[in-house]
């Protein structure tokens, strides 16, 4: 049992190569899925019970079972039916990283919705009636008090999600796709070195994770500058 | 639902082997946690970076290929050891069922380092001090006052952390644990009903995650009784 | 609306409010007269704040008719608009935007509300911000700011509404005792102008040398209105001179 450098050297920029995609991945999907969140976030404070309880099923049923089930029914499950195989969505549906993509929005879409909604209801309430006592309405004090300082609540808990949403893209590799950790997958196959292919593809990961903390870091020290005392 | 007949109880089957996984991971979860913890607030630097070093690691690298490298690398090393004795063996194979079990404890673990390190800092040290100027001994104060008080700040994440761990079991189907997820793979083969098969699952999983959340929503009720005011 | 100078600014006749079983306002009639600047105080609990509340529509009463400058508050929200744009107020907490500069406090709401062009909302908020003294701290954020500063800047950002009556929110509760002064200085000018004012506050200093009127609650109920003389040296009820009792002990 030793280390092997060369095998490491000889591997890494092979894996290198699913970056792209990976990157692909997380982008879009974490994109998406932002939109839905705020779409489910709006239905949930739409003061209409039905947008609102269908809403919280949603975020209930995704939140609740494993995001491999739910790629795995999308990819798997779906083609069972004649009417999809015949539908309009074939063409993203029959491709692995369409399902991938879809599978991953739908699951970040609902974690990512109740970390905005922590975020509005972390609005100080003062804020709102000191709004409303001003005269502004609803929708300005919308536009003005609550996505402002909600963002900034939010922030935090959002870049922790991406993060996660990153390690999740991961688990396209089981539906096909050569991603970093599929291809790193196919090489352990057939080079049977998990040590250096795995550990040398988590440090890669590391640094991806590092990455997008220090990026979410900045904006957020950006979006803090109200909240420091000196200049 | 006819498509279903002769396989409830291998998914009930695979039900238990999700609960074991489960309760052996929580177990062991806690413990890294804890210790994780201990290390991120001993006074000790080497302890210190040890503790950073976890977190960075286990929160940074998909759960697929810790359980991948824990699974394939284990198996390896054990050859290894095995082999300094007997030269014969070929090959040591390591159950899924620990490799698994002991690999999403790790990851949780890293992120329950955090909950259980904020819970210890986030203790009121007023409370402390009036405690110590009761005449409270440091034992007392901290079985008496600190504990009850960590308990309720680590609770609400600490439930989050119980549902990654159920959500995480899943993942271990992929080193062939012949849970849930494996039996749908199975009856897949033999029946053509991916959806159905793995609907299934999902719901499984829901009822798992369902019994988490009303179990910490009860203990979260008991244990703020104290704190709710009288409005 | 018009101004008539018979008719009342504030009418409140019959009014109830709940919260829940809990009775927060019992039957409440009171008329405030243009120029009139009234002192409401009483224990906690006993409906101050959720009186000036009901008057802006932070709170909706439950029973009873309010009418302010001539106009119902009932759920319509063009009415609501109309009497907020009239009715300034002043919190316990200041409640200043904290991801706004001090100017853009006082901007915002100008903007957006009135429509007033952004020169001339900047020109009316420095104005105020002067005669609350600290025009320095116009590009600072509120946080940079003392409890005092933070309070006259959120009197300043009622004002650059233009007003007609102002309600203060225990304006002092949540300052140190060394800035409460600096406040109730900028409160006894806007009085000595004329300005509307009814105010929740303990400061009994304030109250005797500044009030028209007087009014005690207790339990969700006026329990006596009086002016500042009479208040102090002959209450008339009993829960008045026990209230007095206990807040002028010391």
């Amino acid at each position: 049992m030793s280390f092997d450098l060369n095998l490491v050297l000889e591997s890494l920029p092979q894996m290198l190569a699913g970056f792209g995609i990976t990157l692909k991945l997380l982008l879009v999907s974490g994109s998406l899925g932002l939109v839905l969140a705020i779409v489910l976030l709006l239905m949930r404070m739409s003061g209409k019970f039905y947008l609102d309880w269908l809403a919280q099923i949603y975020i209930y049923v995704f939140r609740g079972t494993p995001i491999l089930v739910q790629i795995f029914i999308i990819y798997y499950g779906l083609p069972q039916f004649e009417a999809v195989r015949d539908s309009v969505f074939w063409s993203i549906l029959r491709e692995p990283t369409g399902c991938a993509i879809l599978a991953l929005t739908l699951n970040t879409g609902a974690y990512v919705s109740e970390i905005l909604r922590g975020g509005v209801l972390g609005v100080d309430k003062g804020l709102l009636e000191a709004g409303s006592a001003l005269g502004m309405s609803a929708r300005h004090k919308l536009i003005y008090i609550t996505t402002p300082l909600a963002t900034r609540l939010a922030l935090p808990a959002y870049s922790n999600d991406v993060i996660s949403l990153l390690k999740s893209t991961a688990l396209a590799s089981t539906i096909t796709i050569a991603d970093m950790t599929g291809i790193a997958r196919t090489i352990v196959a057939d080079t049977y070195a998990p040590y250096e292919v795995f550990i040398s593809l988590a440090i890669v990961y590391m640094i991806f994770t590092l990455a997008i903390q220090k990026l979410f870091g900045l904006f957020e020290r950006y979006l803090s500058r109200h909240t420091r005392r000196e200049d | 639902m006819d498509v279903l007949n002769g396989w409830w109880d291998d998914y009930f089957w695979g039900a238990v082997i999700v609960a074991k996984v489960f309760i052996a991971s929580l177990s062991l979860m806690i413990i890294f946690g804890l210790l994780g913890a201990a290390a991120k607030l001993s006074d000790n630097r080497l302890a210190q970076k040890i503790g950073g070093a976890y977190t960075v690691i286990f929160r940074g690298t998909p759960e697929i290929l810790v359980i991948l490298l824990l699974y394939f690398g284990s198996a390896i090393a054990l050859t290894a050891l095995v082999q300094l004795f007997n030269p014969e063996v070929r090959f040591v194979d390591v159950p899924p069922f620990w490799a698994g079990t002991i690999a999403i404890a790790l990851i949780v673990g890293s992120y329950a380092t955090e909950t259980f390190r904020g819970a210890f800092l986030g203790v009121n040290p007023g409370s402390i001090e009036a405690a110590r100027a009761l005449g409270m001994s440091p034992l007392q104060t901290f079985f008496y006052i600190r504990i009850p008080e960590m308990w309720r700040i680590a609770l609400p994440p600490f439930g989050n952390h119980m549902l990654s761990l159920i959500k995480d079991t899943a993942l271990i189907s992929i080193i062939g644990l012949n849970e849930t997820m494996f039996v749908a793979k199975q009856a897949i083969t033999v029946t053509g009903k991916p959806f159905t098969m793995y609907i299934v699952v999902g719901l499984i999983y829901l009822g798992f995650s369902t019994i988490i959340t009303l179990t910490v929503m009860g203990i979260e009720k008991y244990g703020n009784r104290t704190t709710v005011g009288a409005q | 609306m018009s101004d008539n100078p018979t008719r009342p600014l504030i009418e409140m006749a019959a009014v109830s409010k709940f919260f829940g079983d809990f009775q927060a306002l019992r039957n409440i009639d009171l008329v405030v007269h243009k120029g009139e600047r009234i002192v409401v105080c009483g224990p906690s609990g006993s409906g101050k704040s959720t009186l000036i509340r009901c008057i802006n529509r932070l709170e909706k009463h439950n029973e009873g008719i309010i009418t302010i400058d001539g106009i119902e508050l009932t759920d319509k929200v063009a009415d609501i608009d109309a009497v907020r744009r009239e009715v300034g107020m002043v919190f316990q907490s200041f409640n200043l935007f904290p991801h706004m500069s001090i100017i853009k406090n006082l901007m915002i709401a100008q903007q957006l509300v009135r429509k007033t062009p952004k020169k001339e909302a900047r020109e009316i908020a420095m104005h105020y911000l002067q005669r609350v003294k600290i025009p320095e701290q116009a590009e600072k954020y509120p946080i940079q700011l003392s409890g005092g500063q933070q309070q006259r800047v959120a009197i300043a950002r009622a004002l650059c509404m233009k007003p007609k009556i102002i309600l203060f929110d225990e304006p002092t509760s949540a300052l140190d005792p060394e800035m409460i002064n600096e406040v109730l200085d900028v409160m006894v000018d806007l009085a000595d102008e004329g300005m509307t004012m009814i105010c929740v506050t303990h400061e009994m200093g304030f109250a005797r040398s500044v009030a028209d009127r007087i009014i005690f609650m207790d339990e969700g109920e006026i329990i006596e209105q009086a002016s500042p003389a009479d208040f102090f040296d002959n209450p008339e009820n009993e829960r008045t001179s026990a209230f007095l009792d206990q807040i002028l002990k010391h």
